[in-house]
């Protein structure tokens, strides 16, 4: 009979099977614990505990990734830190890859040596998420995830009902009977994935009615708890009942509603579990689809609509992780008289401290809220009296900090924004 | 006799040190190689070939990353470093095999960059042991590395200086012991760095977050 593996074996096994070329290079000796990284993160500016800056926090890691692979470790282990792991690290590992880190990247962007601090981390989560240490409500959420698509006509006629309700809203918003929340048309141009709620639907089905659109929307939600997992056997399952609904539907762009992590996971990790497969359509943020429109005349839009001061948080999966800087500023340079840049922004831009499905946990809220310090400073510096987010975990957390801080700002989408700025074709609204 | 321990230590010992050096890396590139490497595979936003030379070019810009524009001093403090640094291990090629251009004025010249290496060196040493966020992530390596260059430091400044036998004796053997140690410390971390740079380049410049042009 074959002997029970202990959790430290296991947990050494799925790191072994997690050991690739960019990752042996990230838990190499290429860091050289300088610690000009430590004052990057929001952990570290919002609580000052050496623990918790990137360097600490991927050397648990690191170590251990030493203790396997480093030529010292049978000799001198302790010389480079090389170490066994043990129950304790896993249990370290938790608060070090799930509690204290966001994923947010603002580490790599700024370390002179590129030390992916994030990939180490989230090669953790994984291991993690294997031996079932991860946060349960993360499980929990994914598997809710996949089981939707496996119980889909048990959940299909309620589903179409809610919409057929958020319909009825829409076409009294813009005052048109005809207006429509189509679902399951094959061969429209656009399938929207939206998220749970109303709020990612009825601002994106206004502006598709406006700019005249050919769309659909999903029978899914965009968000991915998997890739917080960073558990590729999931995160793929839940990506891939969307791709199959664009296949079926024969569409020619999936638009993902505002959801940063949801648009990372369908832009550029998704092609990489799916590299077998010939994909007949694009993936786009429903940003780039805005922009499109107001660039393009499309739909038209009246910054004076919106006449208060708005400031924008980059989003880290949306910016530092896919690129998207130029359309949201494209988009309220339209949209708003007063948009104010916060300090720093883009690439550089502080985390809200909700990222990395931290927003999931609420036995980590402290912790989160805390986090959110430097944002809340960025925002308060900028006067504005709105800050637009386009991602829901962030629009969430904004939420709580606006409250924690007494920021006394509105926490807005662009999909909202940009439809309340829109100046409706006939004239109405 | 003595002549002979002179340039067995300057040439012999050298190649040896080198060749090990070398044949030590090339294991290690070698086993980075063997290893899968997940390549990104979204349409790209941006140029991978531009993001590498961008995420090259960026640590000669102090002004690209927040770290550095934060601490700017840190970045004049590295760049001090590397200078010294790349002098001292210059030192060890051009005086064994071009001693022709070793004139007073070059040796002395490389000695003033090896000496400001050696003061930021005792900088960094004195940080590490003072600063908690970094003591706390600090192994002995990390002490023994920044001790041992210090230490290279010296004797390259005052083999430099002086030019004597005895000083350049010790030289080219510090020089050899480094040679063998730096595989196994955090000193090859410029090994890696290279592999780093490109993976981010490839990465960032592809999803079009760096190198400007943005589709």
């Amino acid at each position: 009979m074959e002997e029970q593996k202990t959790v430290v074996e296991q947990a050494k096994e799925e790191l072994e099977k997690r050991f690739s070329r960019t990752l042996a290079v990230a838990a190499s000796n290429l860091c050289v614990h300088c610690g000009l990284c430590v004052d990057q993160c929001h952990y570290f500016v919002a609580t000052r505990d050496p623990n918790i800056s990137p360097v600490a926090k991927a050397e648990q890691v690191r170590r251990v990734v030493k203790g396997e692979h480093d030529w010292l470790r049978r000799i001198f282990p302790w010389w480079t830190g090389a170490k066994e792991l043990t129950e304790e690290d896993l249990d370290k590992w938790v608060e070090a890859a799930y509690r204290n880190c966001s994923m947010c990247q603002r580490c790599v962007v700024n370390c002179p040596l590129g030390v992916d601090t994030p990939l180490v981390l989230a090669t953790a989560r994984g291991v993690l998420t294997a031996i079932g240490k991860a946060p349960e409500i993360l499980v929990q959420l994914a598997d809710a995830a996949i089981a939707r698509e496996e119980n889909l006509e048990f959940f299909k006629d309620f589903y179409l009902e809610q919409i057929k309700e958020l319909e009825a809203e829409l076409q009294k918003k813009v005052g048109d009977p005809e207006a429509r929340i189509p679902v399951e048309v094959e061969g429209a141009r656009f399938l929207y994935v939206p998220l749970s709620g109303a709020h990612t639907i009825m601002p994106a089905a206004e502006i598709f009615y406006h700019a005249g659109e050919s769309w659909t929307l999903s029978m899914f939600e965009a968000a991915n708890y998997g890739i917080f997992l960073n558990d590729p056997v999931r995160a793929k399952r839940i990506t891939e009942r969307i791709i199959r609904e664009a296949e079926r539907l024969k569409v020619q762009e999936i638009i993902i509603t505002e959801c940063g992590h949801a648009y990372a996971v369908s832009r550029w990790e998704a092609p990489k579990w799916f590299n077998d497969r010939q994909w007949t359509f694009k993936v786009r943020s429903i940003l780039e689809v805005m922009d499109e429109y107001i660039q393009t005349g499309r739909i038209q839009v009246d910054p004076a609509r919106n006449p208060f001061s708005v400031t924008y948080h980059d989003s880290c999966n949306l910016g530092r992780n896919s690129g998207l800087f130029d359309e949201p500023r494209r988009i309220l340079a339209a949209c708003v008289e007063d948009f104010r840049e916060m300090t720093p922004n883009r690439e550089r831009n502080y985390c809200c401290g909700g990222g990395g499905g931290l927003v999931a946990i609420p036995e980590w809220q402290d912790i989160r809220l805390q986090a959110g310090k430097p944002k809340a400073e960025q925002i308060r510096a900028t006067g504005a009296s709105a800050v637009v987010a386009s991602c829901d975990n962030c629009r969430h957390q904004l939420g709580e900090i606006n409250e924690h801080y007494g920021l006394n700002v509105r926490v807005m989408g662009m999909a909202e924004l940009v439809a309340n700025a829109i100046v409706p074709k006939n004239g109405k609204k | 006799m003595e002549d002979r321990f002179l340039e067995f230590v300057k040439f012999d010992l050298q190649i040896i040190a080198l060749s090990v050096f070398a044949l030590l890396y090339a294991l290690k590139v070698y086993q980075l190689m063997k290893l899968p490497w997940p390549k990104e595979r979204g349409p790209r936003r941006g140029s991978e070939e531009l993001g590498v030379v961008y995420s090259f070019a960026w640590l000669f810009f102090p002004w690209s990353m927040s770290s550095t524009t934060q601490h700017i001093g840190r970045w004049v403090e590295f760049a001090l470093y590397h200078l010294g640094a790349g002098a001292a291990i210059l030192g060890t090629f051009t005086i064994p095999f071009w001693p022709a251009i070793m004139t007073r004025p070059v040796s002395l010249t490389m000695a003033a960059l090896v000496i400001g290496g050696f003061i930021v060196g005792a900088i960094k040493l004195a940080r590490r042991i003072v600063a908690p966020e970094l003591r706390v992530v600090s192994t002995p390596d990390d002490y023994f590395s920044l001790a041992a260059v210090e230490v290279f430091f010296f004797f390259t400044a005052m083999a430099l200086i002086t030019e004597a036998r005895g000083w350049m004796i010790a030289y080219f053997l510090i020089t050899a012991a480094f040679l063998f140690y730096v595989p196994f410390s955090k000193i090859s971390h410029y090994v890696y760095w290279f592999f780093a740079r490109v993976f981010f380049g490839l990465r960032y410049g592809r999803r079009g977050i760096i190198a400007g042009k943005r589709a």
